[in-house]
């Protein structure tokens, strides 16, 4: 094979080493020569866990010799944020508080993963508990976006949007509860998927705020996305929030074309104030959604700023109640803008907090309508391009909530109906950064979002490009 | 819904028992203010009958069969 293994996606990756054309201690080696290249400028990983992996990798491989294959993800290597419990493995939450905090369980995203053959790299980086939407982090440094290292990442999932990105990993785990996932996918230019609240068990995953938090995965392609959702979702037992549905072929759904398909825009709020880069992305966008064969039209939608506002009730609220015996104990312990966040939640009255929750299925309802003549939402994940480190560390200075809400502008108030989004790379600003559109559906319908970004990713090859190492 | 005063942050933030300082309790009334205004035209408008628990009761009904 003449190119380095770890620049193939997660579904050729796979293929490759189910038919013995490249081994799992070759797509290994090739992730941790990488690894050792970026991580000096990157700092995506948490944990690199080498020689632990070669192991795992060489026992993948003489399984697989065999004729033991494990599942569908036999010996491809794979690291995510570190906020999922891995039995025996430190999780540090991205925190001090959690520095040396050893897992007693494995997550069941995790379980199911390790369960189709997966290995582990190691883990990356994060916000402190996955409170922030930037990639800074007051404890282990700030993560460096791999298409310009002064640039953020965005987060809370840093580490996986990096570390997807320079090709460091074929996917990573996220999470995704006011825009997690789909931030770094779209500052990182690669593919990020938050699923439908309920979709995949939490089971196992660190809390942030049990209504609003999603897991979810990020990869190179729409495709690679629908193979790990189709791994993971469904119910579980020890997480009886997970929808009992049936999990569909999301695979299949990706190789449907998307002629007929009616896609929204929104006529407000995710096409207002944007950067003229994002403007253009969402032009372009459109075009080729239309070229596709794709009926693109405009839609009214309710107030969003309303869902914004209860989303942060909700979470402010449901996290600092999660916090509330260490913000007592060791308040000293936290990064001091994540302090900050959670003692917002002191100040919410119980009362108000339940009143967001209680409008959830009425403005959920309000949507549903005004989406009914839609197949899916697409709007800009966000209204600007990667800010530089330097400008978006507002620590805990009075602009620093201002920072955070006009960040997390077009993806709160997704959190907040619990709808599945998909996040894409849709361009590149003239400087080099990348630019993603986010894809709304219905709930539990994530295969027509992954059908739909399928498609745009045969049409472009935004998601292809990978950062050159300067 | 009205934007909650420094006073009345420090004073919630006592009954939850984290007490909060002056300073911090103004950063706070800063920071979440907008998502009381944002939310007001919502807040003491929702049915007598309404719960939570509505939301799953919308989410399943418009699942993908």
């Amino acid at each position: 094979m003449s190119e380095q293994p770890a620049l193939l996606s997660l579904t050729e990756i796979a293929r490759a080493i189910a038919e013995k054309r490249v081994s799992s201690r070759e797509a290994t080696q090739s992730c941790l020569d990488r690894i050792a290249q970026w991580q000096p400028h990157v700092n995506a990983f948490m944990a690199i866990e080498a020689d632990a992996a070669l192991e795992a990798a060489d026992a993948a491989d003489a399984a697989l010799a065999k004729g033991n294959s494990r599942g569908a993800l036999h010996g491809v290597p794979l690291a995510h944020k570190d906020m999922y419990y891995d039995a025996g493995k430190v999780v540090t939450c991205g925190s001090h508080i959690r520095r040396d905090f050893v897992a007693t369980t494995t997550s069941t995203a995790l379980q199911r993963l390790k369960d189709a053959g997966t290995i582990r790299l190691g883990s990356l980086q994060m916000v402190e508990f996955a409170y922030g939407p930037t990639g800074h982090n007051a404890h282990f440094g700030a993560v460096r976006n791999p298409w310009n290292v002064d640039h953020i990442t965005g987060g809370s999932s840093s580490g996986s949007g990096s570390a997807v990105a320079a090709r460091l990993t074929f996917a990573a785990l996220g999470s995704d509860t006011g825009g997690s996932i789909r931030m770094p996918a779209h500052f990182c230019g690669v593919t990020g998927l938050k699923t439908t609240w309920g979709r995949i068990s939490r089971f196992g995953a660190m809390p942030l705020s049990q209504s609003l938090d999603t897991v979810g995965p990020l990869a190179r392609t729409a495709k690679d996305c629908a193979l790990l959702l189709g791994l993971m979702a469904g119910a579980d037992p020890a997480d009886p929030t997970a929808a009992a549905l049936p999990v569909p072929d999301y695979t299949s759904a990706t190789r449907e074309p998307i002629k007929g398909l009616r896609i929204g825009v929104p006529t407000a709020f995710y096409v207002d104030d944007l950067d003229p880069e994002v403007a253009r992305a969402l032009d372009e966008t459109v075009a080729v959604l239309k070229a596709e064969g794709a009926d693109v039209v405009q839609v009214e939608l309710p107030d969003q700023r309303q869902l914004t506002a209860a989303c942060q009730l909700v979470l402010a609220t449901e996290a600092a109640a999660f916090h509330k015996r260490w913000l007592i104990e060791r308040p000293q312990d936290y990064g001091p803008q994540v302090l900050m966040r959670l003692q917002n939640g002191l100040a919410i009255p119980g009362v108000s907090y339940l009143e967001a929750m209680r409008w959830r299925g009425p403005a959920l309802a309000a949507h549903t309508a005004a989406t009914a003549g839609v197949d899916a939402l697409l709007a800009p994940a966000a209204p600007v391009p990667a800010p530089t480190i330097a400008e978006s560390d507002v620590g805990n200075g009075p602009d620093a909530e201002a920072v955070i809400q006009r960040l997390t502008r077009f993806t709160r108030p997704i959190n907040y109906l619990g709808l599945p989004s998909l996040s894409i790379p849709a361009g590149f600003t003239r400087g080099g950064l990348p630019v993603g559109m986010q894809l709304v559906g219905r709930s539990f319908d994530e295969a027509m979002l992954l059908r739909i970004g399928a498609a745009f990713q045969r049409a472009t090859d935004f998601h292809a490009r990978a950062p050159k190492f300067a | 819904m009205t934007r909650p005063t420094p006073k009345e942050i420090k004073a919630v933030a006592g009954v939850a028992g984290v007490p909060v300082d002056a300073e911090v309790a103004t950063r706070i009334a800063n920071s979440i203010g907008p998502a009381f205004e944002g939310f007001a035209a919502i807040a003491g408008t929702l049915p007598f009958d309404l719960e939570p628990a509505r939301f799953l009761v919308v989410q399943a009904a418009k699942a993908v069969k």
